[in-house]
């Protein structure tokens, strides 16, 4: 438990997802933990991902704090919404939906795979107000300077995933990660990190109502969280030192499995 | 330190994330030495394999006076417990530490998106629980 933790902690920092999608599959068919005690793990991962990855990524300056700070107002609102509604909904129906989404976004990854940096867009509008720019340093030494576009649609896209995290309890980070890279013209890596850094607080957000209904068990959670903390700072480190190009490769792949998954769930191939 | 520096902002919220995982991280530790010390090694033996019988995830008091018995008792699960409490913590007092940030950045804009940020966080970590019907 404790070393599957480890490895979904390295992939979760890096792809800036949180851990969510190794960890239940592998907690529920492996060691056959009931569904509702690899959920409540999986939270506690994301968010032990999400803050052990960030401290370094937001102290290197690849993290765009207000691009966070910004979407996270749709995704903590979202994640509220997803809660409310959950029982009125069909999760089966949700998770062919949204699986097939991810399946569709694919394909504007994929045409962007080979691209290092995203030709930057004018600065202007809402992004402006907000000061929705940045500039990260990668490990050469080069200083790579970035504006974002259409932060409507971004928030849009954050919405969908915080009420995706509050509805299943699963899927937020991928389309967090979507939103900023189709819509908003972030580079990968950034888009990665800054994901990486809301997932904390939409899945805080979920905490409360796992904990007070007791689906945080402490035996299932301590090698969990140990595992992904150990995991995610080594995740740190290499994705400061990896190419965008790369990030996004591992990325897509990633994605085409979590798409697969909630499909699989959803026909109860999976629990 | 200079607060009008927005560097300054990277280094005070990537310190409190990282002191708020190093803290939970270091009382999860202790809880699991305390469980492995107090309990046999069959059942110690369920932290690799996981034995969902032999668990005791059922009559964990969440409570915060069960809770509180608990670590005055030196329990090991509730010890654990408070690692992740303190877990769960550390992005709601990143958001926090934020809003003081940007007031001290005197940027308005900011200070209104983050406070709406905590206060949603809040409500939905205290408040929420206790709605009929949310679940998620």
């Amino acid at each position: 438990m404790f070393l599957v933790s480890i490895c979904a902690g390295i992939f979760g920092s890096i792809v800036g997802l949180g851990g969510g999608i190794v960890i239940i599959p592998v907690l529920t068919i492996l060691f056959g933990v009931d569904i509702h005690f690899a959920i409540g793990a999986s939270i506690v991962a994301i968010i032990g991902t999400s803050s052990g990855a960030a401290s370094s990524y937001v102290k290197d300056k690849v993290t765009n704090l207000r691009v966070g700070m910004f979407l996270e107002l749709a995704s903590a609102s979202g994640a509220i919404i997803g809660a409310a509604v959950a029982s009125y909904t069909n999760s089966a129906a949700l998770e062919i939906i949204f699986g097939c989404i991810l399946l569709i976004s694919l394909v504007p990854m994929v045409m962007k795979i080979g691209e290092e940096i995203p030709k930057s867009p004018e600065l202007k509008g809402l992004s402006k107000r907000l000061g929705l720019k940045g500039s990260y340093t990668e490990t050469d030494g080069s200083v790579i300077a970035y504006n974002s576009t259409r932060p409507a649609e971004g928030l849009a896209g954050t919405m969908v995933a915080g009420v995706l995290s509050g509805l299943l309890g699963i899927g937020g980070g991928a389309f967090k990660v979507l939103s900023m890279d189709i819509a908003m013209k972030l580079p990968m890596k950034v888009s990665t990190t800054t994901s990486n850094f809301m997932i904390g607080v939409t899945a805080a957000a979920s905490a409360g109502i796992y904990f007070a209904r007791g689906d945080v068990d402490p035996l299932i959670v301590a090698p969990v969280a140990l595992g992904i903390l150990i995991g995610a700072a080594f995740g740190a480190r290499i994705l400061l030192r990896s190419r965008n190009t790369t990030i996004r490769k591992v990325f897509a792949v990633v994605l085409a499995i979590a798409a697969v998954e909630m499909i699989l769930t959803a026909f109860g191939v999976l629990p | 330190m200079n607060l009008n520096d927005p560097e300054s902002m990277n280094v005070v919220l990537g310190n409190v994330l990282r002191y708020g995982v190093i803290l939970a991280g270091i009382i999860i530790i202790l809880g699991t030495f305390g469980l492995i010390m107090s309990n046999s090694t069959s059942e110690t033996g369920s932290l690799l394999t996981y034995n969902p019988n032999s668990v005791p995830h059922d009559g964990i008091d969440t409570s915060p006076a069960g809770l509180l018995n608990g670590l005055v008792a030196f329990s090991a699960f509730s010890w654990i417990e408070l690692g992740v409490i303190v877990l769960i913590a550390t992005p709601v007092s990143r958001v926090l530490i934020s809003v003081f940030l940007f007031v001290a950045e005197k940027d308005k804009l900011y200070v209104l998106i983050t406070a709406v940020v905590l206060a949603l966080l809040l409500f939905s970590i205290l408040v929420t629980p206790s709605i009929p019907g949310f679940h998620a």
